[in-house]
């Protein structure tokens, strides 16, 4: 099942899985927060959370709850707290998708 | 979910299994730690906690060589230490070399057939040959090995044959095995059948059936050799893989032309075909057409058959099933319980699944990684997530991994209960337990998400 998946993944969508992986050049806001010059958006949302959980930055009443930051705050478009479910889409608009 | 669980798989896919060779089979360069049991004339390697030659130089293997040619009166101890030195060397050459030298050596040792054996095996494993020019050195390297075989006045046989061709094909190296099964018939011997098996279903995995048809009339035509009862179900079961069931029939068709008499390997691809199509009605006819015939069937037969009728949606047959089976005095596995399972999940049966887990346990029979995947999904299916919990505890517990479908439903049911942080907690061990790649392991979350939100606008979800 999972070749199988993930071969359709990828015939299926080359383009959705490009920009996935593939390495963009940061803006400097990200930039500093990743400490890369370069990421690819599934890089960008795992340092994301892993700094999420590291840092603890989970609301302890409710845990879909991010209590952001500073530093968080200053990637996040300077929201106090982020819902996990809307987490993607906002590193999301970080990766504009390229001109044709 | 609609797999076929791998225990199952490789038991049908597998014809040759139930025809041990005696001949000498070198191990495929992926597993270079077992050495290969030479049977008749030479012994296993005795067993070393080091290997006597750690690096690939020649000079170096032949100064260890020369510290301990005389430690061992045993006439078979040249050939262990040749096969040592020919798993590191860098090239055919050098075994080739090393050999000469042991001769020089040791006056009193002369190679035999299965120490060119030795140098057969490991002229395609070699570290140095896999660029583009890989094939073409592949098979100078055999027919190098060959023709010092010649002249140390050693005919080559069939084993040779069969070593050199799984040496060729274990490497990829289709085209030269082909080659080198014409050059063996027209000059030494014709190919056994386990070669000519062997052969066929590598050809079968890489090649177009047509080309497969080719190769088996031309060793017909030219050589006389000719299909047996496991290179049909070879060809059936590949025909059945790629979902042609008429020409598996046709095959069926000409094996009783041939005067074959199908066993209940046969029947159990034919009928793996029907099952895998969801056509259970004709698996049935198999069955039944199998009992008419006298074959009987074992414990492949019953796995396949209720895998087929779980998946066309007769579990009550499927259940029946179970208890003729063990009326025959064949014993449920984790498979046949789990294709069970499977099949009560897609009917929403996940509480008579549970119980049928609780009896499977009850019988000393232990649930697999497939076992709970099949129930994670199916609870997650009939919305009874609490437990699905659970059994994602046990799945954790056990270092197990998710297969794709129960990972998205689990992710997807977490989410639409609002329980978002628990859905990326089960992210986490997705990726950290590498049941995905990290690629679909996102994906899937994203898409959950994108969807979730939308479900929230239209108030369908919490």
């Amino acid at each position: 099942m999972l070749p199988q998946g993930i071969k359709k993944a990828i015939t299926d969508n080359p383009k959705k899985l490009a920009n996935l992986i593939d390495l963009v050049n940061l803006p400097s806001t990200l930039r500093e927060f990743v400490g890369q010059s370069q990421i690819s958006r599934l890089g960008c949302f795992m340092c994301v959370w892993s700094y999420i959980k590291t840092k603890n930055l989970q609301d302890p009443y409710n845990k879909n709850v991010v209590n952001c930051d500073d530093k968080l705050k200053s990637i996040l478009l300077g929201k106090p707290q982020v819902d996990l479910a809307e987490l993607p889409a906002l590193i999301k608009m970080h990766f504009p998708k390229e001109p044709k | 979910m609609g797999k076929i669980p791998p225990s199952f798989r490789s038991a049908i896919g597998n014809p040759n299994i139930r025809n041990p060779s005696s001949l000498f089979r070198p191990q495929p360069p992926s597993s270079p730690s077992k050495p290969p049991s030479l049977k008749k004339q030479s012994p296993k390697p005795i067993p070393k906690p080091n290997p006597i030659f750690k690096s690939p130089n020649l000079e170096d293997a032949k100064k260890i060589f020369d510290s301990i040619a005389n430690s061992s009166k045993d006439p078979r101890f040249p050939n262990s230490l040749l096969h040592s030195y020919a798993k590191i060397a860098a090239s055919t050459t050098d075994s080739v070399k090393f050999l000469h030298h042991i001769t020089k050596t040791l006056p009193s040792f002369s190679p035999d057939r299965s120490t060119f054996h030795i140098l057969l095996s490991h002229s395609c494993a070699n570290p140095n040959s896999n660029s583009n020019s890989s094939s073409n050195s592949a098979i100078s390297a055999i027919h190098q090995t060959l023709n010092s075989m010649h002249a140390a006045g050693v005919t080559p046989d069939a084993a040779t044959a069969d070593v050199a061709i799984r040496a060729l094909c274990s490497a990829g190296h289709l085209d030269h095995a082909i080659e080198l099964v014409n050059e063996f018939a027209s000059k030494h011997c014709l190919p056994d059948t386990y070669t000519f098996n062997f052969l066929v279903k590598h050809l079968c995995k890489a090649r177009a059936l047509s080309s497969v048809y080719d190769f088996i009339d031309e060793m017909r035509e030219k050589f006389g050799v000719k299909p047996d009862l496991v290179t049909y179900t070879i060809l059936i079961d590949n025909v059945c893989n790629g979902k042609n069931l008429r020409e598996a029939m046709r095959l069926v068709s000409v094996l009783h032309e041939e005067g074959f008499k199908p066993d209940c390997f046969v029947y159990n691809t034919i009928m793996k075909g029907y099952c895998v199509l969801s056509r259970g009605s004709e698996a049935i006819e198999v069955y039944n057409k199998m009992k008419e015939e006298g074959v009987e069937p074992d414990l492949v037969t019953y796995n396949t058959l209720i895998f087929g009728l779980s998946k066309s949606g007769r579990v009550v047959e499927a259940k029946k099933l179970l208890r003729v089976m063990a009326e025959k005095g064949y014993f449920p596995d984790e498979v046949t319980y789990t294709t069970l399972m499977n099949g009560m999940c897609r009917k929403g049966e996940v509480l008579a699944a549970l119980a049928l887990l609780g009896e499977m346990e009850g019988k000393g029979c232990s649930p697999n990684e497939c076992t709970y995947n099949t129930l994670l999904h199916g609870l997650c299916k009939a919305r009874l997530l609490e437990k699905a919990i659970e059994f994602y505890g046990v799945i954790k517990e056990g270092g197990l991994k998710f297969d794709t479908a129960s990972y998205g439903t689990f992710v997807r049911a977490l989410c639409r209960d609002g329980r978002v942080a628990e859905a990326y907690e089960v992210f986490d061990y997705a990726v950290e337990s590498k049941s995905l790649t990290d690629v679909a392991a996102y994906s899937t979350l994203e898409s959950t998400l994108k969807w979730l939100k939308k479900a929230k606008e239209q108030g369908l979800a919490v």
